[in-house]
């Protein structure tokens, strides 16, 4: 007995100290949603009541305006997501299985260009879309489609790069054997590539996702309409100042905006674990 | 199956996409170098082409792959990057955004001045029988009446007049007034200057009165100077987006354009102090900031891989509940810490019993980012760790304690300098990415305390990037020339960061 706790009691006190300390602010935003009050002022760690008062609020209240927030979120993060994988996956399917000239040259440029963090280049991508505004308003600065051409050019780099390291880890011999057998590169792709690399395509495809419903600042910089905006945005506004008086409804539309983006996470925590140690962070 | 990408269909399908993508970019060519912008327009109409010889001929089966990624990439990934290289030689800034024609334009439009008296007149807005946009005005005080458009002027009589309680004509013989509805939707009317006396015009000033004013500079574009007409004064183009009184270059005519500075952005980071001074501040604390948040988060991850690094009771638990930070949303994470940290009522005075106000004091604050930055970023450590504790070959820990080393020993001599080996390059990606973390500053202290009564623009928790938004976006004044050129800079340090990594994970995989 003694020696068991020699050796596990610190182990399970120094786990057990850092999950209460994860699990503080989640708890209490937990706590504070189904607070009928809706303050901050939370006088006791306990729930007395529980009510769903700020989740009704969510939806009714015209002041936060949630669902559309959480529409416009599925919809630009979804064609975000696919569109980047879509056009993504050509290119480094090209980078990873073909030869052609300047092949190196690319890669270079793309490991550089990736490590580029794109909020760098803010005001010039706000420049160029005020510009675009002024010959075609519908795609322009300020609309939802301006912002998806934002996040999926500027996700380019990032992507095929990202992508190029999963293509790579593909076994290349099956689509060496369809060469062999005569397909062009273009049928390799379709018919053996595309049907092999799915499963991690999809996975690629939900990464982005999440680093899309994550994004901030363009979205905030591009979405000024109140119903236009996206969750993370709208919910940031809401709040903005308003702590004391906003909380409880921030609180329950926080959880609700979370609750899908935890699950992917954790159902994808094999992969995503993977990438960790392939060297890239996620936003 | 394969049919499908050969034969008839696929012909089509792809003959239709391409027609309807070119159509497309074919009309927002055609706009863009119809409203000016002629780069934009010529980099659509070479997508153009790229895409139809890709897809039409058979220039280069690879590029049938890249096409479309090249050109995304090129649009919002070099483009963007190559601006902010363009725009950090600008004085791209409010007062100086516009182009030099759209200047010109502005400055002859605000170039007015009323005349002596400042006589303003009732007036109905509306159109004459041609359909040519007028006002019909009253100059109550000599009790005359006139119908003035952009070229003309007609006097006319009270008693072709229906004039109103107020002594104002309201409707005249062959002029129509335009509904308030009519006037809300066309905006023309505020900016036609109708005719008036002695080479007096009249502007519209808001609902129903008019002013009187005359054109007071006149652009010369062979010397390209603007002259006051009345005084003789002549501005000249000081070369930096203004025109100035020649002699005096503090008098100069507003708005001015962006112009070319060269390398003014940038000596302006060396020498002008007020520039400087939180530059350099900033820095340091960016520097301090990444450093600390890498140290942190490293320090308590592995201790936790360390802890956890055997078969125990709970492990699966643990390791569930420790990974949800991670797993949440930062940005919920961090606007729910902001009301943690709330004076009043947040949670973290609740429970200290303390009433810190957390974001107005320079060190609090600080405290305040770099443990929220913590809570969000030991998990990934956490992960990361366990991952390479498991990877590093158990023989030379077993073997360093057959040779008597004690588990403290094993560790100090064996086990951290290969983790720290395997993991330097995650570390260094960690630093460059906290270097750059934005939405943790901007969204829990944004950037401050600052004390903005002194007009300070840096605060005490700002780092680089969250300083270079304030300066683009955060005031009054927009500057993207003085962001862009820090922007510039940041990516100088941020790129020699990344590639020390990078040599550092190549050294790795020659050796392992």
């Amino acid at each position: 007995m003694t020696k068991w706790l020699r050796e596990n009691l610190w182990r399970h006190t120094f786990a057990i100290i850092m999950c209460v300390f994860a699990l503080f602010p989640l708890y209490l935003v937990v706590l504070s949603s189904f607070n009928p009050t809706g303050s901050l002022n939370l006088t006791s760690f306990v729930p007395r009541e529980i009510s769903f008062e700020n989740y009704k609020m969510l939806f009714s209240s015209p002041k936060i305006p949630f669902l559309s927030w959480v529409k416009n979120s599925l919809i630009i993060a979804s064609v975000v997501a696919v569109s980047s994988v879509v056009i993504g996956a050509a290119s480094a399917f090209a980078f990873s299985r073909l030869k052609f000239k300047g092949k190196k040259f690319g890669i270079q440029l793309l490991l550089l260009v990736q490590m580029f963090p794109s909020i760098l280049a803010l005001s010039a991508v706000y420049v160029i879309m005020e510009r675009v505004y002024s010959f075609a308003p519908e795609i322009g600065l300020g609309t939802q489609a301006g912002l998806i051409l934002v996040y999926l050019g500027g996700s380019m780099g990032v992507n095929i790069w990202l992508l190029k390291g999963f293509v790579d880890s593909i076994p290349a011999e099956l689509d060496e054997a369809a060469k062999i057998d005569g397909a062009s590169p273009v049928q390799t792709y379709w018919l053996i590539f595309i049907p092999l690399a799915t499963p991690v395509l999809a996975v690629v495809c939900l990464l982005s996702f999440i680093g899309t419903f994550n994004e901030f600042i363009v979205a905030r910089l591009f979405l000024v309409e109140m119903s236009g905006r996206t969750v993370a945005v709208g919910l940031q506004q809401f709040i903005g100042g308003q702590y004391a008086s906003n909380w409880g409804a921030f609180a329950a539309g926080s959880i609700l905006a979370s609750i899908p983006i935890v699950i992917i996470f954790l159902s994808l925590q094999k992969y995503i674990v993977n990438g960790l140690t392939a060297g890239s962070v996620k936003g | 199956m394969s049919s499908i990408f050969r034969g008839k269909f696929a012909l089509i399908l792809k003959i239709i996409i391409l027609a309807v993508v070119t159509a497309i970019l074919s009309l927002l060519a055609q706009s863009a170098v119809a409203s000016g912008e002629i780069a934009i327009g010529i980099f659509l109409i070479i997508s153009i082409f790229a895409l139809n010889f890709t897809y039409f001929t058979k220039i280069s089966i690879p590029l049938k792959f890249f096409v479309p990624g090249i050109l995304f990439f090129i649009a919002f990934v070099i483009a963007p990057i190559l601006f902010t290289v363009l725009m950090s030689t600008y004085n791209y800034q409010t007062g100086n955004y516009i182009s030099k024609e759209a200047a010109i334009e502005q400055v002859l439009i605000r170039g007015v001045e009323p005349d002596a008296n400042q006589t303003t007149f009732d007036l109905v807005s509306g159109k004459v029988a041609n359909g040519s946009d007028a006002v019909l005005v009253s100059d109550i005080a000599n009790q005359k009446f006139f119908l003035s458009t952009q070229d003309e002027i007609t006097f006319l009589d009270a008693g072709q007049l229906t004039i109103n309680e107020y002594g104002v004509a309201v409707t005249a013989p062959g002029f129509t007034e335009l509904s308030a509805d009519e006037l809300a939707k066309s905006d023309a009317y505020t900016k036609v200057r109708y005719k008036y006396q002695d080479g007096y015009y009249i502007v519209i000033e808001g609902q129903g009165v008019g002013a009187v004013f005359r054109q007071a500079l006149a652009y010369d574009e062979k010397s390209d100077t603007m002259k006051n007409l009345q005084t003789g004064e002549i501005y000249v183009d000081n070369n930096r987006g203004n025109y100035v009184l020649e002699g005096s270059p503090e008098e100069m005519l507003t708005p001015g354009w962006r112009a070319p500075v060269w390398f003014e952005n940038y000596t302006k980071l060396v020498t002008d102090s007020r520039v400087r001074t939180p530059l350099i501040k900033v820095f340091i604390w960016t520097v301090v900031f990444a450093s600390l948040t890498v140290l942190s988060t490293f320090a308590f991850g592995l201790l936790l891989a360390l802890a956890l690094n055997r078969k125990m009771r709970g492990r699966r638990i643990y390791r569930s509940i420790l990974i949800l930070p991670y797993a949440m949303p930062s940005i919920m994470s961090i606007l729910i810490w902001g009301g943690m940290f709330n004076t009043e009522f947040g949670a973290i005075n609740n429970l200290l019993n303390t009433d810190i106000a957390w974001f107005s004091s320079a060190n609090f604050a600080r405290a305040a980012v770099l443990l929220v930055n913590l809570w969000l970023g030991f998990p990934y450590f956490y992960l990361i760790c366990s991952g390479s504790l498991q990877a590093i070959p158990s023989e030379l820990q077993e073997a360093a304690a057959i040779d008597g080393a004690n588990p403290r020993q094993v560790f100090r001599s064996i086990t951290l300098p290969l983790l720290l080996q395997i993991l330097s390059p995650l570390l260094i990606a960690s630093f460059a990415f906290n270097f750059n973390n934005f939405n943790l500053i901007y969204l829990l202290t944004g950037g401050g305390p600052r004390n903005t009564l002194d007009g300070e623009i840096a605060g005490a928790t700002d780092i680089l990037i969250s300083y270079t938004y304030q300066i683009a976006f955060g005031r009054n004044i927009l500057d993207f020339g003085l962001a862009s050129a820090i922007s510039v800079l940041i990516f100088f340090i941020v790129a020699s960061i990344s590639f020390y990594g990078l040599r550092k994970s190549k050294v790795m995989e020659t050796f392992g």
